[in-house]
């Protein structure tokens, strides 16, 4: 089973990561998923695949009373992301997915109705959850052509979907990036093949560098945190992107 | 699981026993520091606190099991998590195999009919009595814990009484016994919800 694990606490503003499920087969790739609470409101960010939707919904429940999950934001359309969809609506038929306008014909494939979804324009737009409100952040190609990270102003943290993912070792189970240069070998194939566009790369790039950014917290692998934010954009910016590993 | 209470339904039951779960961990992480405070009490009361300090030992004791009682109760609703899961998408593999099964006719609806029938009498019907098995499991461990809280219960009273003979202690380790007792009654009440949202 995975565990929930806060990595931000600020009164009753909570960011958990809910990580690394021991009992996950082999086939199945790991993923973090992730929780901002803010008083008796809550998102959860890329809930999962359906696969791992007991994993991730036990462990929610040591930590959190998912009764008030009201939202749930997709950053993109994969089935590692959101097809667990159908289960958490099943949980609650009034929870409302937030999602690229460019999917929002397509994950219904997954679970939901016409109410479910709230389409995010291209350039972003803001989410409130409980008194604050958390910015959608453009990723467009990196990796889906219609992809957003979601920042939260106030805790610093961006969650950045696919962009800084590592598929790390069996046994490297940090949740954060303890040794950036050992780190980042695990996400570098990954980041070539498939962050498909330069330029895209280079306005995310752009665009994050102007966040204030403690923590950023990847879909899949270690959580980068402190200089090593900055360290993995720059590292990011100068990488050459889309190409097939010959 | 109840045709009227549906799947969500039952992940529903399965959050609001977490939630009296973790009230019951709570109250008995308090009751591991008491039991911690009252071995030093008796300990300043010496030899007419000895009884007394013999069944703070044994509220420590009793808050570490139940603590263990509580994790195998959450590893218990994490499997049936796990089986309601299997059972929704049992469920939808079905409805859209009945859907087509009301848009075909001759032998290709006779083929989904023979499915549906090998579907309806394995995983599906599995999938629920494997929720059954689960819940009387959860029932069992919760009368099990109740046993466990009630010996807490008597450990309480007991320590009340022990509490008379403390000399000069008398008073302090009273009120030590006293708070034993009305927390040990949260974890009874506790344990009550956690009967109703089980059954």
């Amino acid at each position: 089973m995975k565990t929930a694990q806060v990595i931000y606490e600020n009164g009753d503003h909570r960011w958990l990561a809910i990580v690394r499920d021991p009992d996950r087969p082999g086939y199945l790739i790991d993923t973090n998923e992730y929780l901002v609470s803010v008083g008796e409101d809550a998102i959860l960010l890329d809930p999962g695949g359906s696969e791992i939707f007991p994993s991730v919904f036990s462990a929610l429940c040591a930590e959190y009373d998912p009764r008030r999950i009201s939202k749930i934001f997709a950053s993109h359309q994969d089935p590692d992301i959101i097809s667990s969809l159908s289960m958490w609506m099943e949980f609650n038929p009034d929870i409302k997915c937030h999602i690229s306008w460019l999917w929002a014909g397509f994950v219904p494939h997954f679970g939901g109705t016409g109410d479910t979804f709230i389409p995010i324009p291209d350039p972003g737009t803001d989410i409130p959850v409980g008194r604050e409100r958390l910015r959608a952040i453009p990723a467009h190609y990196l990796h889906s052509s219609g992809n957003f990270n979601l920042y939260d102003p106030k805790a610093k943290i961006l969650f950045s979907g696919d962009i800084g993912a590592a598929l790390l070792p069996p046994g490297d189970n940090g949740l954060f990036v303890e040794n950036f240069d050992r780190h980042i070998v695990h996400a570098e194939a990954f980041h070539r093949r498939w962050m498909g566009s330069e330029r895209a790369k280079r306005d995310w790039c752009a665009r994050v560098a102007d966040l204030d950014i403690d923590m950023l917290c990847p879909q899949h692998g270690a959580i980068y945190r402190g200089a090593e934010v900055r360290r993995f954009i720059d590292w990011f910016a100068q990488l050459d992107v889309g190409a097939v590993k010959s | 699981m109840t045709q009227a209470a549906g799947t969500g339904g039952e992940l529903r039951r399965i959050v609001r026993i977490n939630e009296e779960i973790k009230s019951v961990v709570a109250t008995a992480f308090k009751i591991n520091l008491m039991a911690m405070n009252a071995i030093f009490l008796a300990k300043r009361a010496g030899q007419a606190a000895l009884g007394f300090s013999v069944l703070s030992n044994e509220l420590r004791r009793f808050a570490t099991d139940l603590q263990q009682q509580m994790e195998v109760l959450r590893q218990m609703t994490h499997g049936s998590v796990a089986s309601v899961t299997a059972l929704v998408k049992t469920e939808r593999l079905n409805r859209v195999v009945d859907r087509m099964r009301s848009e075909l006719s001759g032998q290709a609806r006779a083929m989904i009919e023979r499915y549906l029938r090998n579907r309806q009498t394995t995983s599906f019907v599995l999938h629920q009595e494997a929720i059954a098995t689960q819940n009387r499991r959860l029932s069992q461990t919760i009368a099990d814990t109740a046993q466990l809280v009630e010996l807490g219960s008597v450990l309480a009273r007991s320590a009340k009484i022990e509490a008379a003979y403390g000399g000069s202690f008398s008073a302090a380790l009273m009120q030590v016994s006293s708070d034993f007792e009305h927390t040990i009654a949260e974890i009874h009440r506790s344990l009550e919800q956690l009967s109703r949202h089980h059954d």
